[in-house]
């Protein structure tokens, strides 16, 4: 494809077509975001309409543009076009100089007659411009497998050629399907969670569990780091680092250490349920997934989930890790999670944690000491990042 | 002074200067150090590098590897992965027309290594011929490394074209000098496994350039040491020198086009002038990149001829700054087929954005007169 010839880009709608009265919300919700995930291409401008939105790339090169779009949840599939006024004649000489610029051998044409008033029916407009093509150039037309699809989309306005649908990321506009809070330790599997719900439609605020000197500051740095790649799909990210050190010692301090981990699983559904309500998300989510390491057991996962009613999100508790694995590497998180710092669920590992603990067990562990109070200072002492994709101050000057 | 030998060397960026020395400051932790000011120096590098991999549409398949410039950045490409992927097969392609750091490192490993070099031949406008290049490939070619942008002339080879032909041979490797085009002349770098950038060229800092690579490709490393870079270029990162890299491309590739027409406009005014003058001959052809113009003197020596004008105050290369000092002729040049009055009688005039219209005027007016005095 040839990108120096086209002047916009013109973004179909996904599953939202189908989403009658709440259509209108969903196309300005995609409006703001394709805005603000194009952020730094100063000079584009934007045409947000029922049908489709075009974007005038006044001259600006859409190679980046372009990738950066694959990434907006909300888009159904995005092509380059020329937009061009609807004169026949003007549109067999560009469809001819388009295909010369391709140089490849076979065509075919697809026209679309958007604006029914246009004189000449889809069919015709089709057979006319191959003709030109046919006679001026050594193109063959070939309608099963054509080297190049041309295809024209008549307006009441304009008329827009384009040659290559590319995918776009699916799913919803992210914002319309609410905010839920993601437990975010730096694994591999809560960016991909993330990236998952996000592609939903869902914003999400980020928690993290730190237990300094025990975990490295340099966790801060990777989950920083991390977000700022789930910055393609959610421009601004809020990560509140709850310190975690006195709650998790006291932990240690008074159960058994085999249900250790199954304690501190329900401090930090505790905490995040407490701030999910203070930021108004309505669901927790996080990378559990079914099985993979004794708190994950399902098991477990009750005696877990036991603490809060909030809907829990585990958008990969099905996955194997290596699915796991290859969207974290797609979404270019692998690299960052497998940096090798202790987290707060890896630093104490006990030799046997339990795969089945008991409630019971678990309540008369809990109540020897008040939790509750170490909780509140948690929630309290909770310090919030926002990571974007722009550069913090302290480095601008240095990048 | 008019400066005319940018693709010497440039002067610094003051914006990049003054955040080296910030960082010389605030940053000179080992950013292998655990701790936390090591590691925000590495946090400082790692930001450095994705910088850089973004201002070519690169994805996270290619690495960036920090290095003390051009020379370094070839060698470990060239003898790193030679030496590496030798049992693969001994044969390496490069051209006629290289920066010697290239070119010589090929020949060593062809004298030392016992490895089968083929030099391609250039044609007429200092390009390599797809056909050559196409003959040229066997099935035990490891390496092919071919120079983007001519140092001496500024002829631009179809980097593009060629990947397509070395790619049908998927165990050859591509590098590309790529230290006179990198944000200069668009090119897309998904098209080369192996290219290079210095930083003085850019007014960047001396001692400062870089290798991109594909992350499956592993060099032999040229030091041992502590595995710093991933392994391919030990020792300490100069964090500064290394972080500031990244700002220099930046303020580079932000003016790319801007830059493009306006050493374009001199280029042009330039040529225009000199074609006149009977006694000059020029070098670089019609499509040459047009930071580059590159011209032949048939009555006079070239070198006395560049010493009249710095007296002038007016600083051109004969050659290139790193053979000018040889009084040899120019090997580009001889490769180009050119007599040998033609290729050792070379003046090269290199622009940047600084240079002006002004500058162009004033320089015909006192090339001229030189000589005519001279005559």
């Amino acid at each position: 494809m040839n990108a120096a010839m086209y002047d916009h880009i013109m973004v179909r709608f996904g599953e939202l077509s189908t989403k009658g009265k709440n259509k209108k919300d969903f196309i300005f919700r995609l409006g703001d975001n394709i805005r603000n995930a194009l952020k730094e291409f100063n000079g584009l401008t934007y045409n947000v309409r029922m049908d489709h939105i075009y974007i005038n790339l006044n001259g600006l090169d859409p190679t980046p543009i372009v990738e950066r779009l694959k990434d907006v949840s909300g888009i159904y599939s995005f092509s380059l076009v020329l937009k061009t006024n609807t004169d026949i004649e003007n549109l067999k000489s560009l469809t001819l100089d388009i295909l010369n610029k391709e140089n490849k051998k076979t065509f075919k044409m697809r026209a679309k007659r958007a604006d029914k008033l246009y004189p000449i029916i889809s069919d015709d407009i089709n057979r006319q411009i191959a003709s030109h093509v046919l006679k001026n150039s050594s193109y063959k037309v070939d309608v099963h497998n054509p080297d190049v699809l041309v295809s024209i989309t008549i307006r009441e306005d304009a008329a827009y050629i384009f040659t290559e649908d590319i995918m776009g990321a699916g799913g919803y506009p992210l914002g319309v399907g609410g905010k839920a809070i993601m437990m975010m330790s730096g694994g591999i599997d809560s960016p991909v969670a993330s990236y998952l719900l996000m592609k939903r439609g869902v914003a999400l605020e980020c928690v993290h569990f730190a237990a300094p000197p025990y975990t490295n500051a340099a966790v801060i740095d990777k989950i920083k780091d991390l977000c700022k790649e789930l910055n393609r799909y959610q421009a601004k990210i809020k990560v509140h680092i709850v310190p975690f050190t006195k709650l998790q010692e006291n932990i240690y301090k008074y159960s058994n250490e085999s249900y250790a981990i199954t304690i501190m699983r329900r401090m930090m559904y505790r905490i995040s349920e407490r701030l999910a309500d203070k930021y108004k998300c309505l669901a927790i989510a996080n990378g559990e997934s079914v099985g993979q390491v004794a708190s994950q057991t399902l098991a477990s996962m009750k005696v877990i989930n036991d603490v809060t009613t909030m809907p829990i999100i585990r958008p990969v508790a099905i996955f194997d890790k290596t699915e796991i694995i290859k969207i974290a590497k797609k979404i270019k998180t692998y690299d960052i999670s497998i940096r090798p710092y202790e987290d707060c669920c890896t630093i104490f590992a006990p030799k046997n944690p339990k795969t089945a603990p008991g409630l019971e067990e678990v309540l008369a562990f809990e109540k020897k000491w008040d939790f509750e109070s170490d909780i509140e200072e948690c929630v309290k002492n909770v310090e919030t990042i926002v990571v974007t994709s722009d550069l913090e101050d302290k480095d601008k000057n240095y990048l | 002074m008019i400066y005319f030998d940018n693709a010497a060397t440039t002067s610094v960026n003051r914006e990049v200067l003054n955040a080296f020395n910030d960082l010389c400051v605030k940053h000179y932790g080992n950013a292998a150090s655990n701790h936390k000011y090591g590691q925000d120096s590495n946090r400082l590098l790692n930001m450095a590098r994705d910088q850089i991999l973004k201002l070519f549409n690169l994805d996270n398949d290619y690495q960036v590897i920090f290095t003390s410039g051009a020379t370094e950045s070839n060698n470990i490409a060239i003898k790193g992965v030679a030496l590496a992927y030798q049992n693969r097969g001994k044969h390496l392609i490069t051209t006629s027309v290289e920066h010697p750091s290239v070119l010589n490192a090929f020949k060593q490993l062809e004298e030392e290594f016992g490895f089968s070099l083929t030099i391609l031949p250039v044609n007429e406008s200092g390009c390599v011929n797809l056909d050559d290049l196409k003959n040229a490939m066997r099935n035990d070619t490891i390496l092919v490394s071919i120079m983007h942008v001519n140092n001496e002339v500024g002829s631009v080879n179809d980097i593009e074209k060629m990947s397509e032909i070395i790619h049908c041979y998927p165990k050859c490797f591509f590098h590309s000098d790529t230290t006179q085009g990198i944000t200069k002349i668009p090119l897309n770098y998904k098209s080369l496994d192996m290219f290079i950038a210095s930083s003085h060229k850019l007014h960047g800092l001396k001692g400062s350039g870089m290798l991109i690579l594909k992350k499956n490709i592993r060099p032999l490393p040229l030091f041992s040491g502590g595995g710093q870079e991933d392994n391919i270029r030990s020792g300490t990162n100069d964090v500064p020198r290394d972080v500031v890299l990244a700002k220099t491309m930046r303020l580079e590739m932000e003016k790319t086009n801007s830059n493009y027409e306006h050493v374009k406009e001199i280029n042009n005014y330039l040529r225009k002038e000199l074609l006149e003058i009977e006694e000059v001959v020029i070098n670089s052809p019609n499509d040459a990149s047009p930071y580059i113009l590159n011209f032949s003197l048939t009555k006079h020596k070239a070198s006395v001829v560049v010493e009249a004008l710095s007296l002038h105050d007016i600083m051109v290369s004969t050659i290139s700054a790193c053979s000018s000092k040889k009084n040899e002729k120019s090997h580009v040049l001889t490769a180009m087929n050119k007599n040998i009055t033609i290729s050792s009688n070379t003046i090269r005039l290199s622009f940047d954005e600084a240079n002006t219209i002004e500058e162009a005027k004033q320089f015909i007016q006192i090339f001229k007169n030189i000589l005519n005095e001279l005559r």
